[in-house]
């Protein structure tokens, strides 16, 4: 159990930080920056979890272990730790959430305490998520992502923010609902909540119940209707946050659990998971290529990419596993950045109606590159890092059958297209009517938070085997898996 | 050096200048910019001429090596370098790519001179340079998909140059989307070559597709070419090609001659063993190149846009390099692709001059008598049409002949079509050609010329002479490389990565110089007769090749308004309801909870109560039932 005081840190440090902002009577500016200061240290820690994690087929796939008795009449435990996929993508959401609270600070959010209060309380939630190695912890946290983010958008949203709020709510609570279903009937019936010690199960309705919460969540079609509504509604950093990294929850969820953990139900219910993800992801680039609004653009495209994960993950392959864990890192940070922009963009232009945008390239040198970079990043152009993900989805899911690589391939032409459509819309042509001459290209402070985003991606073009190749056996760590996978 | 590190040199170092030029700024100036640029093509060309000439003193068994930097990409078994292979045609492409790519870049310095983004501009070329070199210096087929890629990438952003015109933009994203398609079937290709042989490595992967099924292999093949004629702007892919016109001058030149239309002949030529295998696939490029000369040859006869007629004539000659590929002339191929390289940058970039020099004008039928005024562009643009035209002693001459010989070789029904086809090209190439010449630079000066030709600009200053100036040089001695009968310079050159699967004999080149000469004389001479001696009016354009043969309107009745259309009926049928139903449903169900407050958090207090309530008894069903 060496280092598991790096994980409890990587959970425990923006708690006590959201604790102290809601408390402390902070000004705004001081409690941004703490918030700021909190997330940076939430960084170099996960960089110590990184340096300390072994990438070794031959040692336990947990580690960074720390596990203490908490109802022990129950056989539930404080039990966390990470698993390689879990270390990228806490990683990805402590840079991006850092981005998100940069970008509040700068944007000035009104009330500020709450505001900064809830985003280091969901920073605890997501990294819990990642990290609970106890079904009923797993829950807590799961249940905790709910309650900051729907302040978050419930206050700070736009006018429709009451019925967004309302219906992410019920969607996401009826999918829950029944995931606590299932942790308490598989923990009563096993006499312990522990994932690693329960192993896996055969249960299709205890499978299903965990299904249920994360189709939700990611959202995979048809279980999306809250997504337009919410994406348009929240604050730009925070339809970001729940595109990029709330969405990778539920995906790491069917990764770790529903898949590693229910080997018997995956290979029954694979193929309509298939076959929704499949729609999803068409479904989601058509709508995104006729979305009359950036942000309908962007969320539609995360309705298709989710789609496209999940495709890697029912792939059931080590190929579809690491490309969808290395596109799970790659769509936070583009979702997240995207979102930005386009939060930028409304700011000076006061709309994201596409047909009143246009010719915003002209004199705005860096909001065009930093669009272009991150648009053409996300349509996954080969050599990217997005590519090197899709690639190696679209790799293991044709083993399962070539139709779903079709598929996938269809899908890339059409991501061509709309993101095309987004960065011309926004950049090209003649100026736009709600396009003042006097709008500003990206400041310095924008290109702070933005950036680094996109140096991420870029390192991750360079180098995706960073993720693909320091990530996880999971054939060595569950053997049931052999049986199907191809 | 060896020619592995000289190899990585000519790789990366327009990847620097893009860099160097992305972080600078502000603080270079914009002739810098231009300078970053050429000097690092200029240096991937030294370190290109420095490989190759390492790689001349080992034996041609000896020539062959695969450099690893760092493991790319990997899950389970599949690993993917990042990695060069130095071979006798990745050397031959990178000459090209780097030579030719250099003095266009070169020549963009005055071309660009006052533009208000040259930064940008020169940082795109470096960038589709780097593209190109990464497509040909790959190691492995993922690598060359990535450079692939990029190459469409550089091409939209520099056909999109000039960002407020609506016609570029549409241009740009037109070929961003057909190059999308191709890159999606070579992916599929890669797909299933990964599937069945487990491996991307050109050679580990090519011996063993000797082991797959013919279905496979076929299938393999089908995908590749899908890609190659995307990129090369063959039939059916090829509408993006004539649209990139609205690209810089130097971008057409760019993408014309020394990167990108050449990739998917070096496509066939590096995964030639796949294509043997394939046969029947391998005979559909020779088709489609066939076809393509030919309509591109009719479609260019009509064009009345200087640049167009140039670009269909690209298309046209790289269907002639299809056709060699196609056959297994490989090297033939090859050859042409090097000449064309010249005579087609020389012809753009003199056209620029033209341009430039008439103050963006580029409708023909405004131009006229130009000789007099720009003796200098008369004569390079004449030896580029000479070239273009295959009249001997110019390189054309040399390249085009072993492919019309290799489909007398060939022979049988198939071989004899290809060659009426490809002699039919020939003709059609004199005619359109000299067509352009005359009406360009001979006959009567029109007014506008009088009027916009900047006498003070004249022909342009050395930065672009210089460049246009060695094209020509080129263009007229590199045909001299490889003379039928003579010796083989190219042919022994590749011999060892892609040895043809036909010889042609002397007679039949002899046949096919003969017959190609003569009709290229004869289209030439109509063109004379046409629009010099005059003894005939121009005869009225025919609608089909005016209508480009409707491909445009053809796709987009296809795909663009069934995607439209697609997604409004998705919104109306399915988007709509789902959302909009939802929202009333939990509109209802709250109201049904008797909130009543329409405060938020008073509801949601309540429903949540209730939910948890709610799910309590769930669990005690589900509880008792799985008990």
């Amino acid at each position: 159990m060496a280092n598991g005081w790096l994980t409890d840190t990587l959970i425990l440090l923006p708690l006590g930080g959201a604790i102290f902002i809601a408390l402390a009577p902070l000004s705004r500016l001081a409690a941004g920056l703490l918030a700021l200061a909190v997330s940076l240290v939430e960084i170099a820690f996960w960089g110590g979890a990184l340096t300390s994690y072994r990438f070794d087929q031959n040692i336990p796939f947990v580690q960074l272990e720390d596990r203490t008795t908490w109802f022990g009449e129950l056989g539930i435990s404080y039990h966390v730790g990470f698993t390689g996929p879990a270390l990228w993508l806490t990683g990805m959401a402590a840079v991006t959430m850092t981005a998100a609270i940069a970008y509040a600070v700068w944007v000035r959010r009104e009330h500020a305490r709450a505001y900064f209060a809830s985003m280091l309380l969901l920073t605890t939630a997501v990294v819990g998520v990642f990290v609970a190695q106890d079904y009923l912890l797993f829950y807590v946290f799961w249940e905790a992502m709910l309650i900051p983010l729907y302040v978050l958008v419930g206050v700070w949203g736009g006018p429709g923010r009451l019925r967004a709020t309302l219906m992410f709510f019920i969607y996401t609570m009826a999918g829950s609902l029944l995931m606590l279903t299932s942790i308490i009937v598989l923990g009563i019936s096993r006499g312990t909540f522990d994932i690693v010690e329960g192993g896996v199960s055969n249960s299709d309705w205890i499978f299903l119940g965990f299904v249920a919460a994360f189709v939700v969540k990611a959202p995979i079609f048809p279980f999306h209707a809250w997504l337009p509504v919410a994406y348009r509604e929240a604050p730009a950093e925070v339809a970001g946050v729940l595109s990029g990294v709330v969405s990778k929850a539920a995906a790491y969820g069917f990764l770790y659990i529903a898949i590693l953990h229910f080997p018997h139900p995956t290979h029954d219910f694979r193929t309509p998971i298939l076959v929704l993800a499949a729609i999803g992801l068409i479904y989601g680039s058509v709508l995104a290529f006729r979305a009359p609004d950036l942000r309908g653009v962007v969320a539609y495209s995360s309705l298709a990419q989710l789609g496209l994960i999940t495709f890697g993950l029912f792939a059931t392959n080590l190929a579809g596993f690491n490309g969808a864990v290395l596109q799970m890192v790659n769509h936070g940070l583009i979702s997240v950045g995207l979102f930005m922009l386009v939060g930028l963009v409304e700011l000076r232009t006061g709309t994201g109606k596409l047909d009143r945008l246009g010719g915003m390239a002209r004199g705005r040198p860096a909001l065009a590159t930093v669009l272009m970079t991150l648009g053409i990043i996300a349509l996954a152009v080969p050599g990217s890092s997005a590519f090197a993900g899709e690639f190696m989805i679209l790799t293991g899911v044709f083993t399962s059958g070539w139709g779903w690589s079709v598929v996938g391939a269809i899908a890339i032409v059409l991501a061509a297209m709309y993101m095309l459509r987004l960065i011309s819309a926004v950049l090209h042509r003649s100026k736009g009517s709600a396009v003042d001459d006097d709008a500003r290209d990206l400041r310095l402070p924008e290109l702070a938070f933005i950036l680094p985003l996109v140096a991420c991606l870029i390192v991750l073009s360079a180098w995706p085997a960073a993720v693909t190749d320091h990530n996880l056996d999971v054939v060595n760590a569950f053997p049931a898996l052999e049986r199907f996978v191809p | 050096m060896t020619e592995i590190t000289t190899s990585w040199i000519c790789l990366f170092s327009p990847l620097v200048a893009v860099i160097v030029i992305a972080l600078g700024g502000n603080r270079f100036s914009r002739r810098a910019a231009g300078v970053i640029a050429t000097g690092s093509v200029a240096l991937s060309f030294a370190a290109a001429v420095v490989a190759f000439a390492t790689m001349l003193t080992r034996a041609p068994g000896n020539r062959s090596h695969l450099s690893t930097a760092w493991t790319w990409l990997s899950a389970g078994n599949l690993h993917f370098g990042l990695s060069v292979l130095v071979d006798p045609l990745s050397v031959f492409m990178m000459l090209v790519v780097s030579g030719v790519g250099g003095l266009i870049v070169l020549y963009s310095i005055g071309y660009m001179h006052g533009d208000d983004e040259e930064r940008r501009y020169f940082a795109y070329m470096a960038m589709f340079v780097f593209s190109m070199l990464l497509l040909v210096q790959g190691g492995n087929l993922i690598l060359l998909l990535s450079g692939w890629g990029l190459v469409g990438l550089s091409s939209y952003l520099l056909i999109g140059f000039w960002h407020e015109r609506p016609a570029a933009i549409a241009a740009a994203k037109k070929a961003f989307v057909m190059n999308a398609i191709g890159d999606a079937t070579f992916a599929l290709a890669l797909f299933l070559l990964i599937a069945k042989t487990g491996t991307l490595d050109y050679g580990l992967a090519f011996s063993k597709a000797h082991g797959l099924s013919q279905t496979v292999l076929i299938l393999i093949a089908l995908g590749l070419l899908g890609g190659a004629v995307a990129k090369s702007a063959q039939l059916p892919l090829h509408t993006w090609l004539p649209d990139a016109m609205e690209g810089p001058t130097p971008v057409s030149a760019l993408i014309h001659a020394a990167t990108m239309v050449t990739a998917g002949v070096y496509l066939i030529a590096r995964t030639a063993p796949i294509f043997q295998l394939a046969s029947v696939v391998q005979d559909t490029a020779a088709a489609l190149g066939a076809v393509t000369l030919v309509m591109a040859g009719l479609i260019a006869l009509v064009q009345t846009d200087i640049k167009r007629v140039i670009a269909y004539s690209t298309m046209s000659q790289i269907g002639y390099m299809f056709l060699g590929v196609g056959l297994g002339a490989y090297a033939s191929g090859m050859f042409h692709l090097l000449t064309h390289a010249f005579f087609k940058a020389l012809l753009f970039l003199a056209a620029g001059v033209v341009i430039h020099a008439l103050a963006g004008e580029q409708d023909i039928r405004k131009m006229g008598g130009l000789r007099g005024l720009m003796p200098k562009t008369y004569a390079v643009f004449l030896v580029g049409a000479l070239s273009l035209a295959g009249i001997p002693p110019f390189s054309g001459f040399f390249s085009k002949d072993p492919i019309i010989a290799a489909t007398l070789e060939r022979g049988g029904a198939f071989g004899y079509v290809m060659f009426v086809l490809a002699i039919g090209g020939t003709f059609l190439t004199g005619l359109y050609t000299f067509r352009l010449v005359f009406r360009v630079f001979h006959g009567d000066r029109d007014r506008f010329v009088d009027e916009t030709f900047d006498t003070h600009h004249g022909e342009g200053p050395l930065v672009m002479l210089l460049p246009v100036g060695v094209l020509a040089i080129g263009a007229t001695l590199a045909g001299w490389l490889q003379v039928p009968g003579g010796w083989h310079g190219v042919s022994s050159w590749l011999q060892p990565v892609a040895a043809p699967i036909l010889e042609t004999t002397n007679t039949q080149e002899a046949i096919a110089s003969i017959v190609s000469v003569v009709l290229g004389l004869a289209g030439a001479g109509i063109a004379w007769w046409i629009y010099i001696a005059r003894r005939r009016p121009a005869p009225a354009a025919v609608p089909a090749f005016e209508r480009k043969f409707w491909f445009d309107e053809l796709y987009d009745a296809l795909f663009h308004r069934p995607a439209v259309t697609t997604a409004k009926v998705l919104y109306a049928l399915v988007e709509g309801p789902l959302v909009g139903g939802s929202m009333a449903g939990i509109a209802e169900a709250v109201r049904g909870l008797g909130t009543g407050t329409g405060r938020l958090q008073t509801g949601l207090v309540r429903t949540y109560a209730l939910a948890l309530a709610a799910s309590l008894a769930v669990l005690a069903v589900v509880f008792l039932a799985v008990r």
